[in-house]
């Protein structure tokens, strides 16, 4: 933590688990900066891993705008995700069996208007439940999505999925033939093992650019959202329904709005990951994709944007880490995966339940701080100054 | 088939279902959350008889086509069972300090760690019990029911299982501070109740009986790592129709699930058969009952449920 010990004022401001998160992200950065410069890593594939962080992520914001905005246990988030894979890979693939070869512009819409309607087929039953019906039920309601788009072969192609589908900016102006059109370029930083940028690296950094735009554009909007007024409203249902209620304000109605405003981020993850894996099969939609959503936000902290950022990365390096354990055949990399994941959320809730980077600042208007920055921490607790002056 | 052979194939799935849904629906009013891990405890008691009964073999005799060693091996799933539930609850649960979401939470991490050491242990493959497959029940075949002896041995076992819990329910004591507890945890302990004791013979009772139903469910169809979790939304939705809490809801609901699940060819029949107009609406509804939705039903009929009548069909105060 040499970098710690010259205080810079920013540095100095964090709290101690986000410095904790910064030191364990810039190390982690170093370490991954190292495998691409020395060739362990290619540059194509490492950009396909930023991308698929990216989409976590954007799934995890939605999944935040649900459980850690309004404390609704949606356990139907790989349905939402599904559907916009589903949505706009149907629109956009060759072997779709209705519309197929259309714009992926058009694909993102009908994705998104798809979600929607299902976020109000799930929502209008499920919103009304106590919390734990909430979360079986919404369960149980993504397996039956599970289901028919695994039966359902004159719709979705059944279990053998959807294949050839284009990059999200086929039929752009400039972007569609920018892969091709790049120059190879050939970088030689250590000799001997030159990383070669290819067709495939300018793909993959065109989808890390969507990536960006997505969960930019998403990760703004969700910070202005938490912080307005409505924004509260949901806060004050998460932390008392019946408070909410009492002050006037229709809780169903907030919380309808709320699922379905993380519902559209989910599906729109799903559209990304349509033009980043160009595949989608019902293997997609297993319940195992909406638990890799909510270790992220468990871990990085419920209500926290940050924190899901942080989350999505951490699953990332979890899913794909263990693939390259494949070389080494003494355990099976699926069953260590799952395992891995049970363990982090056994250890999360076990110590420290709020998550990793909780929302404390990100809810507070940033000129509603003084220049200082954070307020100070107390020497003594609260209770204690309290009792010692009576005339402050 | 027939109806009858239909209903005799409800009959064998609705007990496993019933093993499963009471222990679930026990945990649920006693240490009061979803346990998402249940399904994996019934995993974990079919492996565990799976390897009990690899190493001590059928030792002689047989009962209704199952050898004696095949009951040893399913009193070891059933304790087994039960053992890692208590180091569970002792380990995990109880020193957690959070609410009943937390916990639900906290399952499913835990349903992950049971799957994902059989995995690693024994692969993700499916596997069979080693017992000699055998024919249906002659005398019954002119009938259309197509059971085997195994299936009856499924039945008879789970009955007794039932029996026995109802016995130590209502007639023990441990089974009126149980109810009591489910009832009013609060007034249970301040009646001199030692709750902590109670609820660990929750889980014993809750997950053995999940073992059981583990045990039969791979004697049933086969052993794999994920039967557990693909079976846990079926019966949750028993427990929710039977209304939760309720023990004797749970075994009406997982009857009538387990009847559900497996007469869905048959209601896909009369389906067929029906006159419905016009012509799409009939082509809809013939793909929609169709034996791949068998558990979809059950699951739309969970949510039905839990809008119309949340407290289940046997409604409040069963217990």
């Amino acid at each position: 933590m040499s970098l710690l010990a010259n205080p810079k004022e920013t540095i100095s401001d964090l709290s101690r688990p986000e410095k904790w998160v910064l030191g364990v992200s810039v190390a982690f950065m170093v370490f991954l900066f190292g495998a691409l410069v020395t060739g362990a890593l290619g540059p194509a594939y490492f950009l396909f891993l930023v991308g698929l962080a990216g989409m976590y992520a954007l799934l995890s914001f939605g999944l935040n705008a649900q459980w850690g905005f309004t404390g609704l246990i949606n356990f139907s988030v790989a349905a939402f995700f599904g559907i916009g894979a589903y949505g706009s890979a149907l629109m956009t693939a060759d072997s779709s069996p209705i519309a197929g070869g259309l714009n992926p512009i058009i694909g993102l819409v009908v994705a998104l208007v798809v979600a929607l309607v299902l976020a109000l087929l799930i929502g209008i039953p499920t919103l009304r439940l106590r919390a734990d019906y909430l979360a079986i039920a919404s369960l149980g309601l993504a397996e039956v999505v599970r289901l028919i788009v695994l039966n359902e072969r004159w719709l979705t192609n059944g279990s053998a999925g959807l294949r050839g589908i284009p990059g999200f900016f086929k039929g752009w102006p400039v972007l569609s033939s920018f892969p091709e059109t790049m120059p190879g370029l050939r970088l030689v930083i250590i000799p001997g093992s030159p990383i070669l940028l290819e067709t495939s690296f300018w793909r993959a950094s065109l989808n890390v650019l969507l990536v960006f735009a997505f969960a930019g554009g998403t990760y703004l909007v969700l910070r202005r959202a938490h912080r307005s007024p409505w924004g509260r409203v949901l806060r004050t249902i998460r932390s008392d329904e019946d408070l909410a209620r009492a002050l006037g304000k229709n809780t169903y109605s907030f919380k309808m709005q709320s699922f379905i405003l993380g519902s559209l981020i989910m599906a729109l993850a799903g559209v990304f990951y349509t033009h980043l894996n160009l595949y989608v099969g019902p293997g997609d939609l297993d319940p195992i994709t909406t638990f890799y959503a909510w270790v992220a936000v468990i871990l990085g902290g419920s209500g926290s944007n940050r924190g899901a950022l942080f989350g999505g990365i951490v699953i990332v390096t979890i899913r794909e880490g263990t693939r390259f354990l494949n070389e080494v055949p003494v355990i099976d990399p699926a069953p260590l995966r799952l395992l891995l994941i049970g363990v982090v959320i056994v250890a999360v809730m076990r110590y420290r339940p709020q998550g990793v980077l909780p929302p404390q600042r990100e809810l507070i208007w940033p000129n509603a701080i003084d220049d200082r920055g954070a307020p100070e921490r107390p020497e003594s607790g609260v209770r204690e100054q309290k009792g010692g002056g009576d005339d402050e | 088939m027939t109806v009858l052979g239909y209903l005799a194939n409800g009959l064998v799935f609705s007990s496993i279902i019933v093993l499963g849904s009471i222990g679930l629906s026990l945990v649920y009013s006693i240490a009061d959350f979803a346990n998402f891990a249940h399904g994996d405890t019934m995993t974990i008691g079919a492996y565990t008889s799976l390897v009990t009964f690899g190493a001590i073999g059928g030792l002689g005799g047989a009962v209704l086509g199952l050898p004696y060693g095949f009951f040893v091996a399913l009193v070891a799933g059933i304790a087994v069972a039960a053992l890692v539930a208590v180091g569970t609850e002792k380990l995990i649960y109880e020193p957690l300090d959070i609410d009943s979401i937390g916990l639900l939470i906290t399952s499913i991490g835990i349903a992950f760690i049971y799957r994902a050491v059989i995995q690693i242990r024994f692969g993700s493959e499916s596997t069979d019990f080693d017992i000699q497959a055998l024919r249906p029940i002659d005398a019954l075949l002119p009938y259309g029911i197509r059971v085997t002896l195994h299936d009856v041995a499924i039945v008879v076992s789970a009955v007794i299982l039932v029996v026995g819990l109802h016995v130590l329910l209502q007639y023990t004591d441990l089974g009126r501070k149980m109810r009591a507890m489910a009832d009013n945890p609060d007034l249970a302990r301040v009646s001199g109740i030692r709750t902590k004791r109670i609820k660990l013979w929750t889980w014993v009772i809750g997950a053995g009986l999940a073992g059981a139903g583990g045990v039969f469910l791979g004697l049933f169809n086969q052993l794999a790592p994920r039967m557990g979790f693909n079976l846990l939304l079926v019966i949750f939705a028993a427990v929710i129709l039977g209304g939760i809490g309720s023990v004797y809801g749970a075994m009406a609901g997982g009857f009538l699930i387990g009847m559900i699940n497996q007469l869905t060819p048959f209601f896909s029949n009369v389906v067929e058969a029906l006159p419905i107009w016009p012509g799409w609406l009939a082509r809809v509804a013939e793909g929609l009952v169709s034996i791949e939705y068998a558990n979809a039903i059950a699951f739309v009929i969970m949510v039905l449920v839990l809008l119309v009548r949340p407290n289940g069909i046997a409604g409040e105060g069963a217990t």
